[in-house]
């Protein structure tokens, strides 16, 4: 009856030592990251109302979330974002915070339609987000943020691009396009389909410079020389705004030091309902998806109840450990420094000493299986464990070096030394 | 330096496909030759080519296994694949139909319940949802869809059409054009960043092939 007992959902997974370490140590960086960055960080539940997220349908549609219900019959969901619960919270128990207020978090995050290739239904996204400022500085210290969290997890050659939202309204704006072609260009443009873009462009009445810009619009990306070439060609004030914006903010992180990391990408046009002003996304080898994205959203917030500009970005951990094994980085694995076994003689003091060599912050077994020392040794070769400890009694200590086979008796105060 | 990976669709369309990379100077000689071999390099170029299913090029390319890919349209629409697509390879070339009986073409709208029978259900149903916006009946089925009207087993099919020989011998018609089709050149999201200059390379230099082609052929 019970045959799914031994199995996992589609989509989740278990996640075991050697991965587990590294997760866990990669977390760990980001957090220590954040926390010196100033951004200290929230948990929210994982089980949140659906209410609380039909306020961005477009990036979280009702298919893609799972969804159950409460005792009193309401439709509750398991987070599929994190931005969205930070959003509430600052609306709501934070809404009379000093700002700026820094915010991170780290934690799992659910979705149906992920497709796979290290896209799980279950993934752990980190991010931050930075509330209450509207200045491209503040845009710039989330992103420089965003480049060292991707070099925290060992990964050096990546890209991230900016773009910003603004550009591709104005430009839709000045080629007097309706908001249904609107809607439908961005799908074309986010997928450079040059195809489907000479489509519309050519059976509509723009004039001719905007025609070769919306359709170039895909390859507008490279450095700061971008900008320059198409402000040349544009008069209409939102596009020049977007485009000011992007160059004040490529020049703070110059200063930064982050030019090597960062390019301009105009043809960048997802979540065009949720974020503001400029929106990134970074890339590595190894894994064909965005391994971190963000950008600016000041109209979130608003939706629960609080007028509040933000920014921020969030990085797929799962997406970041698949670069690193991709990449053949070599990372930490879980190890045990040795084992101690023991006669009954022994015992307090085969306790004392492991206790001790933990405390010097040696990762230390005991043997609890009382098998005697051949089955103990025989265990920790399998282990791959170098040397075990025997406490025979009080005074008698062996060390057995298992690599040589060299048993050295020691007292207690020079193994401890 | 990494190897471009490149997967191509087996068959007609891939054949196609290899005469165009060689056309831009890419060593192809291995994969005419062998047939059991799955991955074949072009060591100078850096380019590893790989043949798989037609209908598992955008898979490949979305998850990055591979950075760029030749797909039917038909094949992309169907699998709805998060990918960038660049280049219309201008072959291949044929039309997404809604069809059905002659005597029903102009009555067809009027059916309360549409059952709709065709390989590629996702389209169909993109195509009543949101083009028609109505609620369908979706058959699928894996191949010889015109049988279907022709037995009851649905009114409509949506399905490839070529020349309209094989509708016309069994009295069906066109009722509507929902895309043309043709092969496509489509890469990887993040490859196009990260391995964005020798991707453009091969981008510019097939564009001027075809460009080439197609202007001789007139």
């Amino acid at each position: 009856m019970p045959k799914w007992k031994i199995y996992t959902p589609d989509g989740v997974q278990d996640i075991l030592f050697d991965e587990c370490y590294i997760k866990k140590n990669i977390e760990a960086e980001l957090r220590e990251l954040f926390r010196r960055c100033g951004y200290f960080e929230i948990e929210t539940p994982i089980l949140e109302f659906f209410d609380t997220f039909t306020v961005d349908e477009e990036s979280t549609p009702q298919e893609s979330m799972f969804k159950f219900f409460d005792q009193q019959g309401r439709i509750l969901v398991l987070r599929p974002d994190l931005t969205i619960p930070v959003a509430r919270v600052a609306a709501s128990k934070l809404k009379d915070a000093q700002y700026p207020l820094r915010i991170s978090y780290i934690g799992n995050t659910f979705r149906y339609n992920e497709s796979g290739g290290g896209r799980q239904k279950e993934f752990t996204q980190a991010g931050i987000e930075l509330l209450g400022e509207v200045t491209p500085e503040s845009d710039a210290e989330v992103i420089s943020i965003a480049v060292n969290a991707v070099k925290t997890c060992g990964l050096n050659d990546f890209q991230i691009d900016i773009g910003h939202v603004g550009f591709f309204k104005g430009l839709m704006e000045e080629a007097g396009l309706c908001e249904q072609d609107m809607a439908q260009m961005r799908i074309l443009i986010e997928r450079k389909d040059f195809i489907g873009i000479e489509e519309i462009i050519s059976k509509r009445d723009i004039s001719s410079h905007i025609k070769k810009l919306i359709f170039n619009m895909p390859r507008l990306s490279g450095g700061i020389d971008v900008i320059d070439r198409v402000r040349k060609i544009l008069k209409g004030p939102k596009t020049l705004e977007a485009l000011d914006y992007l160059e004040e903010l490529l020049k703070i992180l110059e200063d930064y030091g982050l030019n090597d990391y960062v390019s301009i990408d105009l043809g960048m046009v997802q979540s065009l309902n949720y974020y503001t002003g400029i929106i990134f996304r970074g890339f590595t080898h190894g894994v064909g998806f965005p391994i971190l994205s963000g950008g600016r959203y000041d109209n979130l917030i608003e939706k629960f109840g609080l007028r509040l500009p933000a920014t921020g970005f969030s990085l797929g951990v799962n997406l970041v450990m698949n670069a690193l094994e991709r990449q053949q980085k070599c990372m930490d694995k879980p190890h045990v420094d040795s084992l101690i076994y023991y006669e009954k003689e022994g015992r307090k003091v085969a306790f004392e000493i492991c206790r001790q060599l933990r405390a010097q912050g040696l990762v230390i077994q005991m043997d609890i299986t009382m098998a005697g020392k051949e089955r103990v040794k025989a265990y920790a070769r399998s282990m791959g464990i170098g040397g075990i400890i025997g406490v025979l009694d009080e005074d008698l200590i062996e060390i057995h070096n298992l690599e040589t086979n060299e048993i050295k008796r020691v007292s207690r105060s020079e193994l401890l030394k | 330096m990494n190897y471009i990976n490149i997967a191509l669709p087996k068959g007609r369309l891939g054949d196609k496909a290899v005469e165009l990379f060689e056309a831009i100077g890419i060593d192809c000689e291995e994969i005419k030759n062998s047939s059991r071999k799955l991955i074949f390099t072009d060591e100078k170029n850096m380019i590893r080519l790989f043949l798989v299913k037609p209908t598992d090029v955008p898979t490949y390319v979305e998850y990055g296994a591979a950075d760029i890919g030749i797909a039917g349209r038909d094949t992309l629409l169907e699998e709805g694949r998060n990918l960038y697509e660049i280049l219309n390879l201008r072959y291949g070339n044929c039309k997404m139909v809604l069809a059905g009986p002659a005597e029903l073409k102009d009555k067809f709208d009027k059916l309360a319940n549409k059952r709709v029978a065709t390989k590629y259900p996702r389209i169909a149903r993109e195509y009543f949802e949101h083009r028609r916006k109505e609620s369908v009946e979706i058959i699928k089925l894996n191949g010889s869809v015109e049988l279907a009207p022709l037995v009851g087993l649905s009114e409509l099919i949506v399905d490839l059409v070529e020349s309209g020989r094989t509708l016309k011998e069994n009295n069906l018609v066109i009722y509507d054009v929902i895309e043309d089709i043709s092969a496509r050149l489509v890469v990887n999201r993040a490859s196009m960043k990260m391995k964005s200059e020798r991707i453009q390379w091969i981008i510019d230099e097939l564009r001027k092939n075809i460009d080439m082609q197609i202007g001789s052929q007139y």
